[in-house]
């Protein structure tokens, strides 16, 4: 019943860069019967329905709260979203979760109102109240969205969570039983697997390599230490709100005055971050799933900061090498090969360098296969120019896709976050498409060859040791760990 | 159940974000969306909802077959077909669908559930004709050989692999239907058994085409922005050409009454917690009762002042989620209940306390106050529904196909709103019971015989 959108969930989590799939191409080496056939006989309008981005206004607050406000009234909806510049990146090395326990307790009780009231107010009014803190961002999240009617409701429920969150004992103890049978039920999920020896072997001593609290954080967390993460950094000066829908500019300002204009300002004094590691040299990891009837694997390593000129070219290379069902990675392993139901690669991007990766779900029996077509498409676009073709019809997706963005006042709304949030040009979304445009089979393959960078590729594997392991030795020194986290001795398996 | 042809992630944000759709409109009462409904000579149902409030539009093409239509040692057919859809037919190549809706800006996809198979596309707007020709050239001349399914057999096993076979408790989600369902219509699964799909063949694949790819078994819905004379021109010119073929018989897919409840335990080594599964035998879709039983669901597990959320995870501490989910079948369909006891809580304590909150909406029946909320939920989901117009053309095929009534994508709130309080505590005193359950406890396996998880 419910399992497609647990599937779903998963996969869009990890690509939270968004969008559509890129380009084609012929099937690569010799022409299978498998290959994808272009006919081109289909009646295509070859011009871009150019769409503007439509701006937000924006506002300060006295106390430093920066606020995006962006007019859309074709429903009764209204959405915020409020970015706080602070986040899982903080988290002391000692306690992972801390800021995610503190978003996630923000919903817990208040000095207006406890945990139910909390919960009846916001499905009473039908909303959507979301608090989160995830592992590897800058930044903490609370998002609202519901019906236009209770804008000033909403307001009113957002504000106190933010600003008077009491972090109550009672609810905490319950909260961390429910951790914990969380981080136990996430152990039975490759993806997770996957995952968490991925951003460790990749992150190592920065904050990022961690992507789920310990049990031993889950019970030591307290009550005060969440206060303090709070009230350290839930401060105005340190956000931005975004408002998307139904709304009047003013009138919704003067009650984003009357709720969030109260809220102190302070300084804030971000905590340290210890250095990005130097690339590791290309290694493979066997996390041993007894059982699984499938390998997964994730080939990646460093990409980009979301601020660095190249995360257009690399968006455009990306969409060619593996971007959706048009990507190459998918249309050789999946459409040829027919080795898995999806192969894909994608790339993070925060205020430090994120991931690229390449990832894929496959048979045991095709392991070997699937490590060497996946691991030849890397290589193939980092030593082969890509075709004109292939290259124009990347480019002429990601700008033609942007008129579907134009649906959704919450999508736009992420537009103008984004680009406020990592200090991107102002007209950054109106040159996009040129950008885009300007990008040529040269300069794809320069950040391919940057980016993909093989000789520091970090490979992990979850699956079934007992099938896999001498499969993946053949591609280097394979380390192996249980599903635990814990590194297995070398020889016992 | 759902499957589909790949997992696309823009498709499943536009599913779970929110946005646009008509004019401005005062606060509470949804714009009621304009349509026209009407039927080609071939029998093709065409529906054409116009909003012009941005640039794109959602087609959607919606076929009156699913896994009900399915033979014993063909199950997961219906579903390996719609992958076949995609690779190729007259005019367009092998896998050049996916090439000419997302290299124009678009996303795409194929679902498949028991009681239909639909196809859909959202593009800009200057790109009608491309997707009418792309559903009009696989409806009318789909071009598949031996390779192509040997190829998508292997995608759709690792489909099952990866949703249901490497994940824990998916033999469980399996195992409920089986268990509660008699009719072979709706107890075997959508994805089907890995040896019937091995079985399937290439005449297998020509007839299932044949008999159920034709115009007069399908719906064509098209929301967004174009001017509807035109579109319906443009349809006209693409799919009048393909002839109408006899009318398949539908299944049958009732089931005898009297069910008793039924139990099993699924020993899972994939599972590391347990977890209580439990289905109910409810009426249709579309049915005053199934809206009932649908309030009910959704005061009891939606959100997290629901009954199921305040009771047993914050206030007895029973369990750490539950979820239920209603469905509204063509035929006999069911209310779920999926909950994960707290480590150290005994599954049957979890079971037990379930039935408890089920059986106090039957003997003291639900609030004023909670049939409103669940209203206003109800009210905001269809709101984001319009906010796509992808959503709302996959709603209104399935709507027309399901109940021949693709305005209920307007009157659906008033359906729902039209259930009261009497009414939901009598659908739990009737369907809610002992007799209409069926029971999948899972276990992990390495701790099968200490049944109280850790």
């Amino acid at each position: 019943m419910r399992r497609n959108q647990f599937l779903i969930a998963a996969i869009v989590s990890m690509l939270c860069l968004g969008t559509m799939a890129g380009a084609q191409e012929e099937g690569s080496k010799s022409v299978s019967v498998n290959a994808v056939q272009r006919l081109n006989r289909a009646p295509v309008n070859k011009q871009v329905l150019e769409v503007k981005l439509p701006r937000p206004t924006e506002f300060h607050l006295p106390n430093g709260l920066t606020v995006l406000v962006l007019e859309r009234h074709e429903l009764p909806t209204v959405d915020f979203a409020l970015w706080i510049k602070s986040g899982a990146l903080q988290d002391p090395k000692d306690l992972p979760g801390l800021a995610k326990f503190t978003a996630d307790m923000l919903r817990e009780g208040t000095t207006h109102r406890n945990s139910a009231q909390i919960a009846s107010e916001t499905d009473a009014m039908g909303a959507t109240v979301t608090a989160t803190a995830q592992f590897g961002s800058s930044h903490s999240q609370v998002a609202a969205s519901g019906l236009v009617e209770n804008t000033g409701k909403l307001l009113d429920l957002v504000s106190d969570l933010v600003e008077n969150p009491t972090f109550p004992q009672d609810e905490l103890a319950k909260y961390k039983t429910r951790q914990l049978a969380d981080l136990e039920q996430e152990r039975s999920d490759p993806d997770f697997l996957s995952m968490e020896r991925f951003h460790q072997v990749l992150y190592r001593d920065f904050p990022a390599a961690v992507i789920a609290p310990t049990p031993a954080s889950v019970k030591g967390a307290t009550s005060e230490e969440l206060k303090q993460f709070h009230d350290r950094y839930y401060v105005p000066n340190n956000a931005i709100l975004g408002v998307a829908g139904d709304v009047q500019a003013k009138q919704v300002m003067a009650l984003i005055e009357k709720y969030f204009g109260p809220w102190k300002k302070q300084a804030v004094s971000e905590a340290k971050l210890a250095a990005l590691p130097a690339p590791e040299p290309a290694k493979v990891y066997l996390v041993d799933r007894p059982g699984s009837v499938q390998t997964n694997i994730v080939a990646g390593d460093f990409a980009l900061r979301r601020s660095d000129p190249d995360f257009i070219p690399l968006r455009v290379m990306n969409r060619i090498l593996g971007e959706g069902p048009t990507g190459r990675l998918f249309l050789n392993l999946r459409e040829e090969k027919g080795y898995t139901y999806g192969a894909y690669s994608y790339y993070t991007a925060d205020t430090y360098p994120g991931a690229f990766v390449a990832e894929t779900q496959v048979r045991n029996a095709v392991t070997d296969g699937s490590m060497h077509e996946l691991l030849g498409e890397l290589k193939r676009i980092r030593e082969q120019a890509v075709p004109e073709n292939d290259l124009e019809d990347a480019r002429h997706a990601i700008v033609a896709s942007f008129a579907l963005s134009l649906e959704k006042p919450a999508t736009l709304l992420n537009y103008w976050m984004t680009s406020k949030y990592y200090g991107l040009p102002e007209d950054y979304w109106d040159r996009y498409p040129a950008e885009v445009a300007k990008v040529t089979p040269q300069v794809v393959q320069r950040v391919a060859h940057k980016y993909v960078d093989l000789d520091h590729l970090q490979v992990v594997c979850v699956g079934d040791g007992k099938q896999i392991k001498d499969v993946l030795s053949k591609y280097g020194t394979v380390e192996v760990y249980d599903t635990n986290g814990k590194p297995v001795a070398a020889g016992g398996n | 159940m759902r499957r589909e042809l790949f997992l696309a992630p823009l498709l499943a944000v536009l599913l779970a974000l929110a946005a646009v759709a008509q004019t401005t409109a005062p606060a509470r009462k949804l714009p009621p969306l304009k349509f026209q409904d009407l039927h080609l000579d071939n029998g093709l149902r065409v529906i054409l909802a116009p909003d012009p409030s941005a640039p794109v539009f959602g087609i959607c093409m919606t076929y009156n077959v699913g896994s009900r239509n399915e033979r014993p040692g063909r199950t997961g057919f219906a579903h390996l077909f719609e992958h076949m859809m995609f690779e190729g037919s007259q005019n367009v190549g092998k896998g050049e669908h996916f090439i000419l809706v997302e290299n124009n800006g678009g996303g795409m996809n194929g679902t498949t559930t028991e009681d239909r198979t639909n196809y859909f596309e959202v593009l800009p707007k200057n790109q009608l004709d491309l997707a009418l020709f792309l559903e009009a050239d696989r409806m009318g001349h789909l071009a598949v050989n031996q390779p192509n399914l040997d190829n998508q057999r292997n995608a759709v096993q690792e489909e099952r692999r990866l949703g249901i076979d490497n994940q824990p408790y998916g033999k469980s989600y399996l195992e409920i239907d089986n268990l509660s369902y008699d009719n072979f219509a709706y107890k075997h699964s959508v994805i089907g058994s890995m040896r019937d799909l091995n079985d399937a063949t290439l005449a297998d694949v020509q007839d299932f085409f044949r008999i159920y790819y034709a115009p007069n078994n399908a719906v064509l819905t098209l929301v967004g922005d174009f001017d509807p004379g035109v579109a319906l021109e443009k349809v006209k010119k693409y799919f009048a050409a393909i002839p109408r073929q006899p009318s398949p018989q539908q299944p049958d897919t009732t089931e005898d009454e009297h069910y008793g409840e039924r139990r099993e335990t699924v020993y899972d080594p994939l599972a590391r917690l347990p977890m209580v599964l439990i289905s109910y035998h409810i009426p249709t879709g579309n049915t005053p009762e199934n809206y009932a039983l649908k309030v009910l669901g959704d005061i009891v597990g939606q959100g997290e002042s629901s009954r199921f959320y305040q009771h047993l995870v914050k206030e007895q501490q029973l369990a750490t989620s539950i979820e239920v989910q209603v469905d509204s079948r063509r035929g006999p369909s069911m209310f779920y209940v999926m909950a994960i006891p707290r480590p150290g809580v005994k599954p049957e304590e979890l079971e037990q306390a379930i039935y408890k909150e089920i059986g106090a909406v039957g003997k003291d029946g639900v609030t004023a106050a909670e049939i409103d909320k669940a209203r206003t939920q109800f009210r905001r989901s269809m709101i984001q529904v319009r906010e796509s117009d992808l959503q709302t053309a996959i709603r209104m095929g399935q709507y027309a196909v399901f109940f021949n009534d693709p305005g209920l994508i307007n009157t659906i709130v008033d359906r729902y709103d039209s259930v009261s309080a009497e009414q939901v505590k009598s659908a739990a005193q009737k369907y809610l019971i002992t007799n209409e359950r069926a029971v999948v406890t899972t276990l992990p396996e390495s701790r099968a015989g200490a049944a109280g998880g850790r």
